[in-house]
């Protein structure tokens, strides 16, 4: 045993504790004591992930490795649940949400928590067999998710939706380790990466690689499989559109980024152009379908789509430069993504979530139009805010392998993101509501939590140091 | 019988589930086409276990988490199911077009 495996166990552990607490407080549906558990139990384990030592390596039973990368993986899941969480909490209060109100507290911190626990199976998976089975822990539980609003008929639509589209792609995934297993004949990466370096050229191995494509390409809403991520976005819970944005999409990012930089780094060169042909028709079909959205959260899916093209474009950089782009944009995109689900909770709370109930923030919440206006700017990447830097560190990885014609491209699509971003904030300052209406309530949760992330979103952009820590931890 | 056999035999099953998936209109007939597909693979493992593998009992092992794992999403796919069935009284895929656009 090591220290190195704590975060994973009493990630583990917090899970049953959260549950049986819950248990516990049956007769009592709105009882807080699972919120306070679940969020305390995460910032320990995000403070004992911070304290542990980055430059060693542990590996369990030959399966199961946990290193210095997968431990700042660990960190983004870790804060993607803390924030769901706090996010999720006036869900389960009356008259939180327009939709209506939440049940049963409890287990839904819970599957949060066991969602993180598959997520960090898939960071430290040492063969095919735990990264397949680390990839539907972190999965099945999001199906559940979507569904929370039991008798909302879009939430039940939108769960099936998921679940039809994300068991075709663990078909796909099936298909596509078996035939890696077929062309290394064992389910270690150890034996892939020989197999992989003995014959690059394999059929298997295109076989396979072109099938786990197609599946993670799902997850990670890659054109032409990106088209259930509107509705779903749109139909789940709020919080769990928020979890699905953020970690759902990160986990798939990064199982590209282990695959192809590590066991199969020797097919990288051949994979580069078709990788850069699904990012390009990504990022253009996210934004074509953003600029003609008037739901809010229908908008952040088509939003997310665009984003992840940007992220798989740094696919093709350089071990280095992809892995700690790649890691500091998904902080940046978490950062700037929370802050606009929180806004996104805080607007549903009365209203519809549709972009008019925007309308008069700027002279009605001038704080709440400011934050927003930050979130946007960031998201779009304008500096000095966090997701310029971002975006120039994912670019700055393709055009380190000479695709310049694709950074160019991609600035282009950035540009054309930059146009619906303002929308909104047009929204929030030029447009007059028709009616007037009551103020927004902001509950002090909400509040600090979005003071967190604005910060974030601002030191993120004046100190890059991040990124150069992940390559220094990658050494 | 060969491995290419099992490789062919897998990926025809592969088909019928995709196809299964697009066609059908019953929400059961979906989820019984994935079940298709996965066994599908679960085929394919075995296949090279038998045939190549330097590791077979990996490849026999893998099948068995499959099962397990392909048990937890069809409970989850029902009882989404049986939620949309309470709200809808039908089962029609076509039925599901709130979200769009």
């Amino acid at each position: 045993m090591s220290l190195l495996l704590l975060p994973d166990l009493f990630l583990l552990l917090l899970g049953v504790l959260v549950l049986a607490l819950d248990l516990l407080h049956a007769k009592k549906p709105s009882a807080s004591g699972s919120f306070h558990l679940s969020w305390t139990g995460l910032l320990l384990i995000f403070a004992l992930l911070l304290a542990l030592p980055y430059d060693q390596q542990f590996v369990w039973l030959g399966s199961y490795q946990v290193s210095g990368t997968s431990l700042l993986c660990k960190q983004l899941f870790i804060l993607s649940a803390l924030f769901t969480v706090w996010l999720a909490r006036p869900y389960f209060r009356s008259g939180g949400n327009k939709r209506g109100r939440l049940a049963y507290q409890g287990e839904f911190y819970g599957i949060i928590i066991f969602a993180s626990v598959g997520m960090f199976a898939v960071v430290s998976a040492g063969d095919l067999l735990t990264l397949f089975i680390g990839m539907e822990l972190a999965t099945i539980p999001l199906y559940i998710l979507a569904g929370y609003h039991k008798n909302d008929h879009r939430a039940s639509e939108a769960a099936m939706k998921y679940i039809v589209m994300g068991s075709l792609a663990t078909g796909f995934m099936l298909f596509g380790l078996s035939f890696l297993y077929g062309a290394a004949g064992a389910l270690d990466f150890a034996a892939l990466k020989q197999a992989a370096m003995a014959a690059p050229a394999s059929p298997l191995l295109g076989l396979g690689v072109c099938f786990i494509i197609a599946a993670v390409g799902f997850k990670l809403t890659l054109f032409p499989f990106h088209m259930w991520a509107p509705d779903v976005y749109d139909g789940a819970p709020t919080p769990v559109t928020a979890f699905i944005a953020v970690s759902s999409k990160a986990t798939a990012i990064i199982f590209f980024l282990i695959l192809f930089h590590g066991p199969l780094a020797a097919l990288h060169t051949s994979l580069q152009m078709p990788l850069l042909l699904l990012a390009g028709a990504t990022m253009t079909a996210g934004n074509l379908g953003a600029l003609r959205q008037t739901r809010l959260r229908r908008f952040m899916g088509y939003s997310a789509i665009a984003q992840a093209g940007y992220l798989t474009m740094a696919l093709v950089g350089p071990r280095a430069a992809a892995w700690s782009s790649i890691l500091y944009y998904l902080l940046v995109y978490a950062a700037a993504n929370f802050a606009a689900f929180f806004l996104i909770a805080i607007v549903g709370r009365d209203r519809e979530e549709e972009f008019s109930s925007l309308r008069g923030m700027g002279k009605q919440n001038p704080g709440l139009a400011a934050v927003l206006m930050l979130t946007m700017f960031s998201l779009g990447g304008i500096p000095p805010l966090a997701g310029f830097l971002g975006k120039f560190l994912l670019f700055a990885a393709a055009a380190q392998q000479g695709y310049y014609a694709m950074v160019v491209f991609a600035a282009l699509n950035s540009t054309i993101s930059l146009y619906y971003y303002l929308l909104l904030v047009k929204e929030a300052y030029i447009n007059e509501a028709s009616e007037a209406r009551p103020m927004l309530t902001v509950e002090p949760l909400q509040r600090t939590c979005l003071a967190l992330l604005t910060t974030a979103m601002i030191l993120l952009g004046l100190w890059p140091g991040y990124s150069d820590f992940v390559v220094t931890v990658l050494r | 019988m060969t491995l290419s056999h099992c490789i062919v035999l897998a990926l025809i099953l592969c088909a019928i589930g995709v196809y299964g998936l697009l066609s059908r209109r019953n929400l059961i007939g979906l989820l019984l086409s994935v079940e298709v597909m996965l066994n599908g693979a679960n085929l394919n493992f075995a296949a090279f276990a038998h045939f190549r593998a330097t590791d077979p009992v990996a490849g026999a092992i893998f099948p068995v988490f499959v099962m397990a794992v392909s048990a937890c999403e069809m409970a989850v796919a029902l009882a989404i199911v049986i939620a949309l069935y309470r709200g809808r009284r039908q089962l029609d895929v076509r039925s599901l077009e709130e979200l769009r656009g």
